[in-house]
């Protein structure tokens, strides 16, 4: 299932991800700013040399370049640590509290006093918040 | 409250226990004393379960180091870890970690040994997969599954042992060193060894355990933990040094050596850099062991301890200040915005490097004047020495990428030089990273050693690592209108780049087809012919009987009534006809 494309991207779109990944592949080998703006300028060039080809041109120079791009993919991509593959992506993972709820009673049952405290509380946001913002319309109770 | 925290009494507390601990190395390395201490658990009729602890300067020393870095990491956790959700968990490990390595120290018996051992293991991975993201889990499975083959060796190694009716090592080493029991026990306990110092076949793991909090790394993945097998196989020296296990391990040391260093050249990760050189320090030493000049090996390892713990401090600092990026080619400029830390980063690099006088000069160089007198193939020298150079060269790399140029992250930062608390633990090791070794070389080699070489053979490695120097600006320096040299040999630097393909082997290549056998024992057996006439047919047949079960139960009476009727026409018959 993981081959089947979920979207057909336009030609257009392609050749702008192309560009985008080739940029990326540019800045994981070529570190230093300057050197990676010459280089960047010269990859903007090849693309513009091709813009106005006819489409089964096109179609064979963007299958080159993907070739092109995998064959000189880095083999250590260049990522934000924060971000998906980065080395500090999802490092503290804090349980949202609603997970709670989803308790089983004899879970629950394991820690009484905390669970009536909880729901007390639960009673006592309600209260609060309906005192603040009032009640909410019937009409958006219940699934739609 | 400030001063009651978690880390400020674990530090005092650790800081004085190696403090006495040194006091007491010395003590007992001038009177050349060891002390056995046997502590007897039961003691039922002839059978005896005893406890021993062994304390030479070699144990105490070795433990007053561990502690003195464990302190200062410790100190400087409170800092870097001071935004963490779970600070009092980490001190609680770090301290367990500690525990199990004095265990481990202190023992002559493999069963303590054991102990600790495990110990380790067990608590490397919990620190490992300490952030809770998928690297981490992955890097600590990887880890402790390395380390299980150790423990099973070490597990095997116990069961030989008890040939000899008793696991004290330490009495049966010399008496029995020529026997076949001994060298299958010495070649188990090498195993253990490798994985634990992460040796050519292991090697995945070590730079894959970065995914743990810098401290973690500092001292567990560069001075304590991943020596614990260069210190096991100092206790087991004897068995190396006259049998082929010498000569295996100093080749696979020497490849490791080899493969680390070439690997660091092309690694980006700051901290697997680091991780890599500790990989290249751990196969100098081991080789050198496995040449049999164990002294040697245990003040490379004390040495390196020093130095390396501070390298990853620095690089902790770094990362924290630069928000968790660890990539060097996001770096750059340091040495204007962090100064002390540069300072301290550049010491502790240039310690790494064999400058002289700096503590791991001591060390390298008299490691390496000692290969050079000894008896060894072309092949070893060449490792050896070619090694040395790439030190040099990734160090330089490293200090090019960071501390030069400009800095390749966003316009808007906040680098500055202001933690404190994580510089004060820093400074402790500096001071150490630089009288160490000096003060190490006159406590243990009291008289020193005449090494006499011919000049060109003398200075060999102040050319090496002139040459490294060299070589590492070369590949690190880019020219505007240069291609980048590792595109221009893109398979080679992908192969050293990704440490010989190791991971690769370590984890799809060991699991594939044990894997791929697993499901279809799961297909055709676990849920196939088990099932079938497993669950679902024995099942099957007992509804079967249980239903035939129930019809006559239901039809009790009509059976007995038909049973009736059949007797009496069996009767009828009899007496009519017979």
């Amino acid at each position: 299932m993981a081959q089947v494309p979920l979207a057909i991207a336009s030609h257009k779109r392609q050749v702008c991800s192309l560009y985008k990944r080739a940029l990326r592949n540019l800045e994981a080998w070529y570190d230093r700013r300057n050197v990676y703006r010459y280089r960047a300028v010269q990859l903007r060039a090849r693309f513009d040399e091709n813009r106005c080809k006819d489409l089964g041109e096109g179609i064979r120079l963007l299958a080159c370049g993907q070739r092109e791009l995998f064959e000189t993919k880095h083999f250590q991509p260049r990522n934000f640590a924060n971000s998906s593959g980065g080395c500090a992506y999802e490092r503290e993972v804090i349980p949202p509290d609603w997970l709670l709820d989803y308790w089983h009673p004899l879970e629950k049952a394991q820690y009484p006093e905390y669970f009536a405290k909880r729901e007390q509380r639960k009673k006592e946001y309600v209260t609060w918040w309906e005192k603040q913002y009032g009640k909410p319309d019937p009409k958006d109770l219940g699934h739609h | 409250m400030k001063y009651l925290s978690i880390c400020s009494i674990s530090f005092v507390n650790l800081i004085s226990i190696s403090f006495s601990c040194f006091l007491f190395s010395l003590y007992f390395l001038l009177n050349n004393m060891v002390y056995f201490i046997e502590w007897e658990v039961v003691s039922l009729n002839s059978m005896s379960i005893v406890m021993t602890f062994l304390f030479d300067w070699m144990s105490l020393l070795f433990m007053s180091f561990v502690l003195m870095i464990a302190s200062l990491v410790i100190f400087y956790s409170k800092e870097y870890m001071e935004s963490d959700e779970n600070i009092n968990r980490f001190i609680m490990l770090v301290l367990m970690f500690v525990l199990s390595m004095m265990l481990l120290i202190i023992s002559p018996n493999l069963i303590s040994i054991l102990l600790g051992w495990d110990g380790l293991g067990l608590v490397s991975y919990c620190l490992v997969i300490y952030f809770q993201n998928i690297k981490s889990y992955n890097a600590g499975m990887l880890t402790a599954l390395s380390n299980r083959i150790g423990d099973v060796a070490l597990l095997l190694a116990i069961a030989w042992m008890l040939n000899y009716g008793s696991w004290n090592y330490i009495f049966y080493l010399e008496v029995m060193q020529n026997e076949f029991e001994m060298l299958l026990i010495g070649s188990l306990v090498m195993l253990a060894a490798m994985t634990k110092s992460a040796q050519i076949p292991f090697s995945s793991w070590l730079p894959a355990a970065m995914a743990a909090p810098t401290p973690v790394s500092a001292l567990v993945h560069s001075s304590t933990l991943v020596t614990a097998g260069v210190y096991l196989l100092i206790r087991f020296n004897i068995l190396l040094s006259f049998s082929w296990l010498g000569q295996l391990l100093l080749l696979l040391a020497s490849l490791t050596m080899f493969m680390s260093g070439l690997g660091a050249n092309f690694e980006f990760d700051l901290k697997k850099i680091i991780a890599l050189s500790t990989l290249s320090q751990l196969g100098l030493m081991m080789s050198i062991l496995s040449m049999g000049f164990y002294k040697l090996a245990m003040f490379h390892l004390l040495t390196h301890a020093l130095f390396k713990a501070l390298l990853f401090m620095c690089a902790g600092a770094i990362i924290h200040n630069m928000n968790n990026s660890q990539d060097i080619r996001l770096m750059g400029g340091l040495s204007i915005h962090m100064p002390l830390t540069s300072t301290c980063f550049n010491v502790s690099n240039l310690a790494l490097c064999g400058m002289p006088f700096l503590a791991g000069f001591y060390s390298k160089d008299m490691i390496l004047e000692v290969v050079m007198i000894s008896n060894i193939n072309m092949f070893s020298f060449f490792l050896y020495f070619f090694s040395t150079g790439l030190t040099v060269s990734y160090s330089f790399r490293l200090v090019y990428y960071s501390m030069t140029g400009d800095l390749n992250c966003g316009s808007l930062n906040m680098l500055n030089d202001e933690s404190w608390v994580m510089l004060r633990g820093m400074m402790g090791l500096l001071i150490m990273s630089i009288i160490g070794g000096s003060m190490l070389n006159w406590l243990i080699f009291p008289i020193p050693y005449m090494i006499c070489l011919p000049k060109l053979m003398k200075f060999l490695t102040l050319f090496v690592c002139i040459f490294g120097g060299l070589f590492g600006y070369l590949i690190s320096m880019t020219n505007l209108y240069s291609l980048n040299k590792s595109l221009l040999n893109y398979n080679i630097s992908v192969f050293l780049g990704s440490m010989w393909f190791m991971p690769y082997i370590s984890t799809y290549g060991m699991i594939f087809y044990p894997l791929n056998m697993g499901q279809l024992v799961v297909k055709s057996f676990d849920q196939g012919w088990s099932e079938y006439f497993g669950g679902q047919h024995l099942y099957q047949k007992l509804v079967n009987y249980s239903q035939i079960l129930f019809l006559m139960h239901n039809n009790s009476l009509k059976i007995y009534l038909m049973l009736f009727v059949f007797w009496i026409l069996i009767l009828l018959n009899f007496l009519l006809f017979m």
